[in-house]
């Protein structure tokens, strides 16, 4: 994905990503049962759970690192709020979006996702820098799931392009081309 | 006497329209999010919906009740105004099944998300310390208390000028009679005038300067006004250091609840207290106070405010107090919150326009926090008896986010006194440690099994004296493994870590980590020797519970204005500070701190299988008992001490720990279990040599994670199977990568 430099450019680009990623995350409700794990959310083996939806406390674990594939998602309540913050992102409200994203921080602290679409918001309303940290940590805590970090270097990417700094988002956005599924 | 006169005037009015207009900016904790899946039990929802002051009622009559219909509870929500979205008044279904909260659905029956309830309101700011109340408007009063305030207190208001002087003759002469001073006479405007200049010794001139002046406002305002600022002033109750001023704040304090939703006998339970708030005091009087709120409904009857029947009811209710004081003062909280303001607004502005402040306190929280900290210290105080009580203090923050969830600033922890959290600055100790160690790794040159000397150094420094640190045991351990020196807080070893790497690289950690200040290059730096405040400890540990990125810890979020518009907000923000390969090396060696180290006396309050991280830390002469941990969820730091500075006798793990532990237990929270960076490997060794070996190979050996391609050498004898090696694990990632393709 090109993405130009002008920021009305950036911001139209985001917003499709958003969609997709929208796409990607919310899971349609009628298909599960309330309370009932998602499909394929813990691959057996894993050694530490995906974050489920909404379990702000996981079972205490053995302390083994997580090294199983792991693919995040979203609970249902992360779901709902990252949809309003899209459509508070949309009419260009970025502060009140950015706010309704830490709520549903507030209940997946260590999701990669939620981490990747506030940095979206951040850049959206201007603030590369801040993209590109929260980019950086969506990577760190996205460890075992390629396509979560693949979104984490895409977003520092965009972050560097927005600043200029067309080498380094080259070479972020390489990295998120090898680590992508697609 | 025309001149002092006019000059009474001036003062009265004066002080009048100043508190007209003070609308203090009112502070709220964090609202508790609900949503399918959240670890809540029954008991703990309907706490949290009593300390929101909602009733439990069997018919969801209106806003502020609940029901409980097995595992179902209905909660009819009131309207609340949030920095970001405005609610109306709703009705909620949650049912809440042993796991926790099962499902959530609105009044049409249609499931809800995610959903908030109201946040509790935590103080106002006000300018002068130790003062505290909720301003209500005329609205948000219930026509039966002026009516009944009235009737008790002063039944000509709507027609006298100021002063009743029938009252006031007849009070004299039962005065006159009783040679002293018993009977009030006053009229609500008096008893204004009284309480705005904190006179409570009654004289003769005393009485006339009084009379004079609630003529003077009498003839300046409307009686509207004057009611609504008697309902806002009036002295109602002492909680600790905390005076009680205005039925707002009266009704939080003893019914827990607004002042608009109190029923008969409440309001009448509040007229009674008026005459005499420790005299009539209904928690601790309870007998009189009765007495007396039955006689003023009896009054309200007799005046024709109320039914005889209606009376007659309230009478037959019980008091309805809360057992503790509702609606419970942080000051140290507040005091944060006042401090962050402060950069942006005027003083002025938060005690007179009317803000609205959303905080991150999270009052299950600090609650913990106080008690863990005033038993604890109880108990250490009980051990050691000295003449000086102990002090401490506690921060806890929830590291991803950086919101400070809790401070106390003392034992005494409704004193808003000197906030030992903010303002204490106090020898970091050994928390220093894992900075030295962090510099270390990031160096290269170190990882959790490289061997370091733990030998006696004799430094002469650049005042001629020698610096000749020792070992808390005054022993020496020769050549340890980094991942133990760490865990057992070996001081030569780290002062020969520490210089190898060079106090400018340590020194720049700490300001990375957000030390606010550079500090002093020497090497007792490297022990410690340099002052923090236990919320600035906070800050630096943060860092570490979050991976090497630092978030400035925040308590507000946002502010609005009296008419609702978003003013301030405080967003999330984060920048790497560390490598996280390097910050999750350092981590796991802080989780063995807590399996076998300084901080293992953890274990056994902590709940079996949490796994947490942390640091002890010890001042020089045991000045200072530290302790800073996290779990994958929560960071506290504890600080115990005495206010002095005079030695406690003890660590970081006798003092500070138990502390510590005591407030995790109690958290509810999850294990530290982040994930592992890739080109790490997880390998043992043997925890006294640091020679690498295989399960089974030695009877003390410990995990540590290292660089993949760090050679450890091999305990001579041990075989090793093909896990563990550094080749094996990156072809397993190598695998797993592809597998991560497959998806």
């Amino acid at each position: 994905m090109r993405i130009s430099r002008s920021s009305s450019a950036v911001v139209s680009a985001w917003l499709i990503a958003a969609c997709l990623s929208g796409c990607v995350v919310s899971r349609p409700e009628s298909t599960l049962p309330p309370g009932a794990p998602p499909p394929g959310e813990t691959p057996p083996g894993s050694a530490a759970p995906a974050p489920g939806p909404g379990e702000a406390q996981p079972p205490p674990s053995e302390r083994a690192p997580a090294q199983g594939p792991r693919q995040f998602r979203l609970g249902p309540a992360a779901t709902a709020l990252v949809t309003q913050a899209h459509t508070q992102a949309g009419s260009g409200e970025f502060g009140q979006a950015a706010a309704t994203l830490e709520r549903a921080l507030r209940i997946e602290p260590d999701n990669p996702l939620l981490w990747i679409e506030l940095g979206r918001v951040r850049l959206g309303e201007g603030n590369a820098a801040q993209a590109d940290a929260m980019g950086r940590k969506a990577v760190a805590l996205a460890t075992g799931d390629p396509s979560a970090q693949a979104a984490g270097w895409q977003l520092i990417a965009d972050s560097l392009r927005v600043r200029g700094r067309d080498p380094e988002a080259a070479e972020a956005e390489q990295r998120a081309g090898a680590l992508s599924p697609h | 006497m025309a001149l002092y006169v006019l000059y009474l005037d001036l003062l009265v009015t004066h002080q009048f329209e100043g508190r007209r207009w003070t609308l203090p900016a009112q502070v709220y904790a964090a609202p508790l999010e609900l949503y399918t899946g959240l670890a809540l039990s029954p008991a703990e929802l309907e706490e949290e919906l009593q300390r929101l002051g909602y009733r439990r009622t069997p018919a969801l009559d209106r806003p502020g009740t609940y029901r409980v219909q097995g595992e179902r509870i209905d909660v009819a929500l009131r309207p609340v105004r949030f920095a970001d979205e405005t609610r109306t008044a709703t009705l909620l279904s949650v049912v809440v099944g042993p796991k926790g909260l099962e499902s959530l659905r609105d009044g049409a029956g249609q499931e809800v998300p995610v959903l908030r309830l109201e946040p509790l309101l935590i103080g106002s700011i006000f300018p002068i310390h130790g003062e505290d109340r909720i301003v209500v408007t005329p609205q948000e009063v219930p026509a039966l208390l002026p009516a009944a305030l009235k009737a008790v207190e002063d039944r000509k208001f709507d027609s006298h000028h100021g002063v009743d002087p029938v009252a006031m003759l007849r009070a004299l002469w039962v005065n006159v009679r009783a040679r002293q001073i018993e009977q009030g006479g006053s009229t609500l405007t008096q008893q204004l005038v009284r309480s705005y200049f904190l006179s409570t010794r009654q004289t003769f001139t005393r009485k006339i300067r009084e009379a004079i002046m609630a003529m003077a406002l009498d003839a300046h305002f409307t009686k509207a006004d004057l009611m609504n600022a008697y309902i806002n002033e009036i002295f109602l109750g002492q909680d600790g250091d905390r005076a009680i001023h205005g039925f707002g704040l009266a009704s939080q304090f003893y019914f827990g609840k607004p002042l608009a939703e109190l029923d008969l006998s409440e309001v009448a339970l509040l007229v009674a207290v008026v005459r005499g708030p420790s005299y009539y005091d209904p928690r601790r009087h309870a007998e009189r106070s009765r007495a007396r709120r039955d006689l003023v409904l009896k009054v309200m009857a007799e005046q024709g405010i109320v039914k005889a029947e209606e009376a007659a009811a309230a009478a037959r209710r019980p008091l309805g107090v809360t057992s503790r004081p509702a609606g419970a003062y942080y000051p140290a909280y507040l005091d944060f919150v006042r401090r962050t303001l402060r950069r942006d607004y005027h003083d002025q502005d938060l005690t007179e326009a009317g803000l609205k402040i959303y905080t991150s306190l999270d009052p299950r929280a600090q609650e913990q926090a106080e008690h863990a900290l005033e038993r604890e210290l109880a108990r250490l105080d009980r051990q050691h008896k000295r003449p000086e009580p102990l002090e401490g203090a506690v921060v806890v923050t929830t590291p991803q986010s950086g919101d400070v969830i809790a401070i106390v600033g003392g034992r005494n922890v409704g004193y808003d006194g000197f906030d030992r959290a903010l303002d204490a600055h106090r020898s970091m100790g050994s928390l220093v440690k894992p900075f030295v160690y962090l510099t270390a790794l990031e160096s290269g040159r170190y990882n959790a099994a490289t061997v370091v000397q733990d030998a006696p150094i004799d430094l002469k420094l650049a005042n001629g004296r020698h610096w000749q640190p020792e070992n808390f045991t005054h022993e020496v351990y020769g050549p340890v493994p980094v991942v133990r020196a760490l865990a057992e807080s070996l001081n030569l070893a780290t002062v020969g870590v520490g210089l190898d790497v060079g106090l400018p690289k340590v020194a720049d950690t700490l300001q990375r980590f957000g030390l606010p200040q550079p500090p002093v290059q020497v090497p007792a730096m490297l022990l410690g020797a340099v002052e923090v405040t236990p919320l600035e400890a906070a800050q630096l540990f943060n860092g570490l519970a979050s991976g090497g990125f630092h978030n400035p810890l925040r308590a507000v979020r946002a502010v609005i204005s009296a008419d609702g518009k978003p003013l301030k907000a405080f967003p999330l923000e984060v920048s790497q500070v560390a490598s996280p390969e390097a910050v999750y090396q350092l981590d796991r060696m802080l989780v063995e701190v807590m399996e076998r180290g300084t901080g293992r006396g953890a274990r056994a309050v902590l709940p079996a299988g949490l796994t947490v991280a942390g640091k002890s830390g010890t001042s020089s002469d045991f000045r200072d008992s530290w302790f800073a941990g996290f779990s994958g969820s929560h960071l506290a730091v504890v600080w115990v001490g005495y206010d002095s500075d005079e030695p406690t006798g003890f660590t970081g793990s006798a003092g500070a720990l138990p502390v510590w532990a005591h407030i995790m237990a109690g958290l509810n929270t999850s294990s530290w279990e982040a994930p592992m960076p890739e080109g790490l490997a997880e390998m043992h060794i043997e925890f006294p040599t640091g020679l690498r070996v295989a399960p089974g190979c030695s009877d003390d050996m410990v995990a540590v994670v290292v660089p993949g391609d760090a050679s450890i050498p091999a305990k001579p004898g041990c075989s090793f199977p093909d896990n563990g090696s550094p080749v094996t694990t990156i072809l397993n990632r190598a695998e797993q990568w592809l597998r991560g393709l497959a998806h």
